[in-house]
């Protein structure tokens, strides 16, 4: 046996976005141990929703937990408060609430592969994806009056109505962007300096995946079917709209791009269907009842299943909620995949597992 | 080997960024912009200040009972839930135009907070002098009655 070194990487550090700190301990470069210490920006959100704000503000201070996945969260949060005041939200709102969660997955997961790209050493990919990335912002901005921050979420239904006009722009820009999409495929797949960097890296096996409880595109890319848009039908109706599960088996960076590339393509078919099928109703179910009793919610975000408790107690203000993010089911994975790796590797698979810290640590 | 000859080809494109400040950048003609007041429309019913999640309207009042409107760009999170919360159609509205950055002269947060707290009071006054002034009253037409 070598000499064992610890490395430190992180809290703050050129490849990490987020404020998150491994120990690695090496061996001859290779990793053997490593642990994780994730909650270096608590806010105290959860304390703040039950406190401060009233539960129908809770929507808009629950979509700044995070500035990738603001509406995952907002929708999750109007579900759970719909289940505690007892209503159900017209049928467009549902899909307006789709629409928008697709468009927000291709943003944030063109922005998940451009920083893998990246931080493999790979910087004119990482431009390239950007510049592709774009007309989503774009298309987000028309929908919801903002590139982030949607609040189009609230209780009772959405925010602002789908203009046809903005429809006929999601479909033109969609259409553009596929053979971009096609092309970034290509590069991902095929590119060959890109392959020795992410080929094999930082892999887990669907059984670890399984046991360490893993969600979102890092399990699908291991071979662990796990969607939440496929196992709920009763708050957003998924299956109708076309979704359709991706997986992979490797589990490596690779397969990860994969699964994020082709999810690209259920996102765009599924928003599509929906302004192809949008349902003519009302955009929000009025109530003047309080929350009561106790719900959860689980919903699709970008990086995983994001789960929701709330327990009302017929006031304004909620007594409890609970926010778990994805990136928190996923940390002890995290630290297991990373066992066996050359530490060289170590910023493209940080950037593979898509960590959300603000999400993690509210 | 593919990538080279794109990357050769891509010296010849042209740049996909744009000049900012001098090129604008794509803003939808429903954007969340400024909120915008009318006094002259408005009943005073103070909902708006209700509903506005972060704090960013605050009504004051003065001994004679009149409402003064107070808003805070850079408290507002322009969510337009003032807007739809508003019984009176175009009293309160959202437009296009995006807010102004705050400047250090202004003393935007603790001015804010400052304003805020003294709004505040000053509704309570009235209200406090309302009360005295409602008490006195019936005091006067209590003792009249006793005359009587
Ligand atoms: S837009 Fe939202 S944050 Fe701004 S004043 Fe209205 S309610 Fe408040
Ligand atoms: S809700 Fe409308 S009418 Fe009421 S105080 Fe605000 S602006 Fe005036």
């Amino acid at each position: 046996m070598g000499k064992q070194y610890e490395i430190p990487l992180g809290a703050q550090h050129i490849s990490l976005l987020e404020p998150l700190h491994f120990k690695f301990t090496t061996e001859n470069e290779k990793i053997v141990d490593t642990t994780a210490n994730i909650f270096y920006v608590h806010r105290g959100i959860e304390q703040a929703c039950c406190s401060k704000f009233k539960f129908r503000q809770v929507s808009f201070v629950v979509g700044r937990v995070c500035g990738l996945c603001s509406i995952s969260h907002s929708t999750a949060y109007s579900q759970v408060a719909e289940k505690l005041v007892k209503i159900e939200i017209p049928r467009r709102a549902k899909y307006l609430r789709m629409l928008v969660i697709e468009l927000d997955r291709i943003h944030s997961h063109l922005l998940c592969l451009s920083h893998v790209a990246e931080n493999s050493g790979f910087e004119a990919l990482f431009m390239k994806t950007m510049q592709y990335r774009e007309f989503s912002m774009e298309l987000l901005e028309a929908v919801c009056g903002n590139r982030i921050q949607y609040d189009f979420s609230i209780v009772g239904g959405v925010a602002r109505d789908l203009k046809p006009a903005v429809g006929q722009m999601i479909l033109e820009r969609l259409k553009k962007f596929k053979p971009q999409l096609d092309e970034l495929v290509d590069i991902y797949e095929n590119n060959w300096t890109l392959s020795l960097k992410n080929k094999g890296a930082g892999a887990i096996t669907k059984e670890d995946a399984m046991r360490l409880n893993v969600v979102g595109p890092f399990a699908r890319a291991a071979g662990l079917a796990i969607d939440v848009r496929n196992e709920t039908e009763d708050l957003l109706p998924w299956k109708e709209v076309g979704f359709e599960m991706v997986l992979d088996t490797a589990g490596d960076v690779h397969a990860r791009n994969m699964v994020r590339l082709h999810e690209l393509y259920v996102s765009m078919r599924i928003i599509e269907n929906i302004i192809a099928r949008l349902p003519e109703s009302a955009l929000i179910t009025e109530t003047k009842a309080f929350p009561d009793g106790e719900a959860v919610v689980r919903i699709e975000a970008p990086r995983g299943e994001l789960f929701y408790y709330a327990k009302g107690n017929k006031t304004q203000v909620l007594e409890r909620l609970k926010i778990k993010a994805p990136t928190f089911s996923n940390v002890s994975a995290m630290v297991e995949a990373f066992k066996g790796n050359e530490y060289g590797s170590v910023p493209a698979i940080i950037a593979s597992y898509d960590p959300c810290l603000s999400c993690t640590s509210r | 080997m593919k990538t080279f000859f794109k990357a050769l080809g891509n010296l010849f494109r042209k740049p996909v960024t744009i000049k900012y400040p001098f090129e604008q950048t794509y803003i939808p003609d429903d954007y969340r912009g400024m909120i915008g007041f009318d006094e002259n429309l408005c009943i005073w019913c103070r909902r708006c200040e209700m509903v506005c999640p972060p704090g960013a309207i605050v009504f004051s009042q003065d001994m004679d009972g009149k409402q003064t409107y107070h808003f805070n760009r850079a408290v507002c999170i322009y969510c337009s839930e003032c807007v739809r919360a508003c019984p009176k159609e175009g009293a309160i509205f959202q437009t296009a135009e995006p807010a102004k950055c705050a400047l250090k002269e202004e003393n935007i947060n603790n001015g804010w907070n400052a304003l805020f707290d003294e709004a505040l009071k000053s509704r309570a006054d009235y209200a406090a002098e309302k009360k005295r002034l409602a008490a006195e009253k019936a005091a006067v037409l209590k003792t009249d009655d006793e005359k009587k």
